[in-house]
């Protein structure tokens, strides 16, 4: 859509939502492009920002904007302060009326998670949608620098993309050259789940000298058999899951001796909020797998 | 018609933001705070219409559905008749179609649907029950696995504007315009019908004796019943139990004659579905629930106590 | 005067291929009460249903009153032919005044509903049938023979000129034997055509002027009852030897082991 009329949207929900006393309609727009390569354009920095999904709410954060979020979504448990802000449902089917109630002048949609009707609707009141869809490393610290630029807080967002950027590149610097190990990474135990080569979680375990045994699975994330995790015999088994505790997710695999990874116990647990979240504490996550495959190589 | 005047009131004052009866009523007119009438006008009247359009339809739909099989445990989405739109207009999705061209597809879904069910279990007379039972449910269980299939194939993208077929839901809902377009005029070609339906209910047989072409009026219902369940189904995806409870508890209270059953089924239909899905969107606000959760919760046991009271 | 005509006619039984030699020809006047005999499994009901154009038959011609009814339109034959079944299919819940009401469906356009007057005439009949009472039950709470009444009662209030019955007597006590047959027989007095299917030929001896025998293996013959039923036709019929008396000057029959 043309960015003009994108504006003139973007007016109209100003003055729905009340906002039309602010006199300052002559500055200069804010634009930035979104994960979904659409121009998004507001008229003002953005004072009161729904964020449809725990990963954007994250990102929000971090680009120094949490003040002006006004709504998140159930399980936005992080930052803490995140968790004291209204929720609006969850992120499968949004209760616009609240939505709306709060009067967001940004909203941060989850273009794989929240409602397509949903989003249309926000869009068709005229109020500017921002999609938070990570798929790469460089994508999170875009991200944060968009959400600042739109939330007025570049600076602190610029600190913050940076300090990633540089953490990502300080790992990929040390595991460049670094020996490879076949890892499988297991997304969720009942049924068993993986992700390909595709997911960022794969480029983390590529980061740091992993081989994701199935980066060539068709789909995003494939169920698998505990068969086809036994013919492909990695030589490290690392779970993520929902909570921070799932240990016995791991002793079911001690059951095969005849599997690399129970040999060597290569049996590592990463806490799934570090990793499963396209975020900021994705660099967290990325340091800790890192020093699991390291471990790994210190086995052979 | 007062008590449906009265729910769709009632619907439209209730919400996850309190709004005073005054303040809703401004709205409706155009005046008041803009977020008011953004909140009324926007979200809250499109979704009051169509949850009852849809409650109509698929009300209207078992009434018919029922008079076509003579038994009263016709419903389309017992029968897996929601569920053969569903799976049509996720295919839609999946190709990529929207619009009318969706829901011609999820009619078409319906229709062939409803041929597999009365194919198979229709011209059996009394001890055909069971068997319509037993074809409904396996159908509509070949279409849950369809469904899943589709979501399991699905590319994310798409995903979350499909999950609602799973259990109809209106809080996608935003084009009510087409199932009111559709029920509307179906209620007025029924009011003269009526007396025709009252006949055929009596059986084929007894129909054709009284004067009535049943061959060409049992065709049309079924296309009839077909069409209403695929608007309803795109409006909202498979809400279920609608189409069993209303006409049975209309038939309690009215009686059997159809030139009642049928208009009072779409008011009714639509007062219930508005009800439950008002329940739905406040009961643990800000969680929305899909209607589909309220109607199956009164029409599981209504369904069991027909089929318990043995009279069939 | 009504007159229902059959030339040439063979009723479509399933699973049996018409033989030619077992036509019929002839005409059902006004005031005349016909029974149709009969073993089980001749097609008794079958020609019942054909007469009623419910059913295409094999071969031959039905006209009313010099039309065929083939082009009549259905509405305008309901008005005009009524048929009570055997088997009755109430399948679907409905109060016996409902189900009486039914019978004026013929007799209303799409738009009308049931007028005073219609209402009346389903009373009436229901009086006449000792049914009063149980106007509002629901129809699938009584017996059998209080079901074979409100199917009566609903041909009454149908009010054709040609009444096609299927074992009226079935399932009824004694008493209403007599009060439904007396009830055909007043029809028939009124200038109907009433034509009915009997299992028990002394039913058709005491009250039909006509009968119609159909055998299973030879050409049916039809004429007055008087000169019909004997002996030599009823034996056959039934593959059963039979005794006669008689009573008030008609015959009586009864099977001999």
């Amino acid at each position: 859509m043309a960015n003009p009329m994108r504006s003139l949207l973007s007016i109209s929900a100003l003055l729905l939502s009340g906002w039309a006393f602010v006199s300052n309609a002559l500055a200069d727009p804010i634009c930035v492009v979104d994960d979904r390569g659409r121009d998004v354009c507001i008229d003002h920095a953005a004072m009161r920002i729904a964020a449809l999904s725990p990963g954007a709410t994250e990102l929000i954060y971090a680009a120094g904007a949490g003040d002006n979020v006004v709504a998140v979504v159930s399980y936005s448990d992080y930052p803490e302060a995140a968790k004291s802000v209204t929720s609006v449902g969850s992120h499968t089917r949004l209760d616009l009326e609240r939505l709306i109630s709060l009067q967001p002048d940004l909203i941060l949609a989850w273009g794989t998670g929240n409602p397509t009707e949903q989003i249309e609707t926000l869009e068709r009141l005229g109020l500017p949608v921002y999609y938070v869809e990570p798929h790469e490393f460089e994508d999170i610290a875009r991200n944060i620098d968009n959400l600042g630029a739109l939330a007025g807080t570049s600076q602190r967002a610029k600190e913050e993309a940076k300090r990633f950027r540089t953490g990502i590149d300080v790992l990929h610097e040390r595991y460049k050259q670094a020996p490879r190990v076949k890892t499988f990474y297991q997304v969720w135990d009942e049924p068993l789940m993986t992700m390909n080569g595709s997911h960022y979680i794969s480029k983390v375990v590529d980061l740091c000298g992993g081989d994701n045994v199935f980066a060539d699975s068709p789909r995003l994330i494939p169920r698998l058999s505990q068969e086809a995790v036994l013919l492909k015999n990695p030589e490290a088994i690392i779970a993520g899951g929902m909570g921070e505790r799932n240990a016995n997710w791991l002793e079911k695999w001690r059951v095969f001796a005849d599997l690399l990874a129970t040999q060597k116990d290569n049996l590592f647990f990463v806490p799934p909020s570090l990793i499963q979240r396209p975020t900021p504490r994705l660099l967290e996550g990325a340091q800790i797998l890192c020093e699991k495959l390291d471990i790994a190589r210190a086995r052979r | 018609m007062c008590v449906s005047m009265l729910s769709v009131v009632f619907a439209i004052t209730q919400g996850s933001v309190n709004l005073s009866p005054y303040a809703v009523w401004q709205a409706l007119l155009g005046q008041g705070s803009g977020l008011n009438q953004t909140l009324v006008l926007e979200l809250r009247l499109p979704r009051v219409m169509a949850a009852f359009a849809t409650g109509g339809l698929l009300a209207v739909a078992g009434a018919l559905m029922q008079i076509l099989l003579r038994n009263p445990l016709a419903d389309p989405y017992v029968l897996g008749i929601s569920g053969g739109a569903s799976v049509a207009a996720l295919a839609a999705i999946l190709l990529g179609i929207s619009g009318f061209l969706m829901s011609g597809m999820a009619f078409l879904g319906a229709v062939l649907s409803t041929l597999l069910v009365f194919g198979l279990s229709a011209r059996l007379g009394n001890t055909a029950t069971m068997r319509l039972l037993l074809t409904g449910v396996v159908i509509a269980a070949g279409w849950g696995a369809l469904i899943t299939l589709m979501l399991a194939l699905a590319p994310p993208h798409k995903i979350p504007g499909m999950l609602y077929w799973l259990m109809g839901d209106l809080s996608y809902a935003s084009t009510p315009w087409l199932a009111w377009l559709v029920l509307v005029p179906t209620c007025l070609i029924l009011m003269p019908l009526g007396r025709s339906l009252n006949v055929l209910a009596r059986g084929p047989l007894q129909a054709a004796a009284l004067g009535v072409n049943v061959k060409s009026l049992e065709r049309f219902v079924f296309l009839l019943a077909s069409l209403l369940t695929a608007i309803a189904v795109t409006t909202a995806g498979s809400v279920g139990f609608v189409g069993l409870v209303i006409p049975h508890m209309l038939r309690m209270v009215l009686g059997n004659d159809q030139r009642l059953i049928l208009p009072a089924s779409a008011l009714a239909g639509g007062c219930l579905v508005t009800l439950a899905d008002t329940l739905a969107r406040t009961v643990i606000a800000p969680e929305q629930l899909p209607v589909g959760v309220i109607t199956a919760l009164l029409g599981v046991p209504t369904f069991l106590y027909l089929l318990q009271r043995g009279r069939l | 005067m009504t007159k229902l005509k059959l030339t040439q006619l063979l009723a479509a039984i399933p699973n049996k291929s018409p033989q030619p030699t077992h036509a019929l020809s002839l005409t059902f006047q006004a005031g005349q009460m016909w029974g149709i005999l009969g073993p089980n499994g001749v097609g008794k009901t079958t020609l019942l249903h054909t007469l009623a154009a419910l059913k295409a038959p094999a071969l031959g011609t039905i006209e009313l009153n010099d039309q065929p009814i083939t082009e009549l339109h259905r509405l305008r034959l309901a008005q005009q032919i009524g048929i009570m079944f055997q088997e009755h299919q109430d399948g679907f819940p409905a109060s016996v005044l409902e189900t009486v009401l039914l019978g004026r469906f013929p007799h209303l356009s799409p738009w009308e509903m049931e007028s005073e007057q219609d209402l009346a005439l389903a009373h009436a009949a229901l009086e006449r049938l000792d049914l009063a009472e149980f106007a509002q039950r629901a129809l699938n709470s009584l017996s059998g023979g209080e079901r074979q009444r409100a199917a009566l009662a609903a041909l009454t209030a149908q009010a054709p000129d040609v009444w096609l019955v299927d074992e009226p007597t079935n399932h009824l006590d004694l008493h209403y034997q007599v009060a439904v047959m007396g009830l055909l027989a007043e029809q028939a007095s009124m200038e109907k055509v009433v034509v009915m299917s009997l299992h028990d030929v002394n039913v058709a001896a005491q009250w039909c002027s006509h009968v119609l025998l159909l055998y299973p293996d030879r050409p049916p013959i039809w004429g007055k009852a008087a000169s019909l039923l004997t002996q030599q036709n009823l034996e056959p019929l039934y593959r059963q030897k039979l005794a006669m008396t008689e009573l008030n000057g008609k015959p009586l029959f009864v099977p001999i082991a």
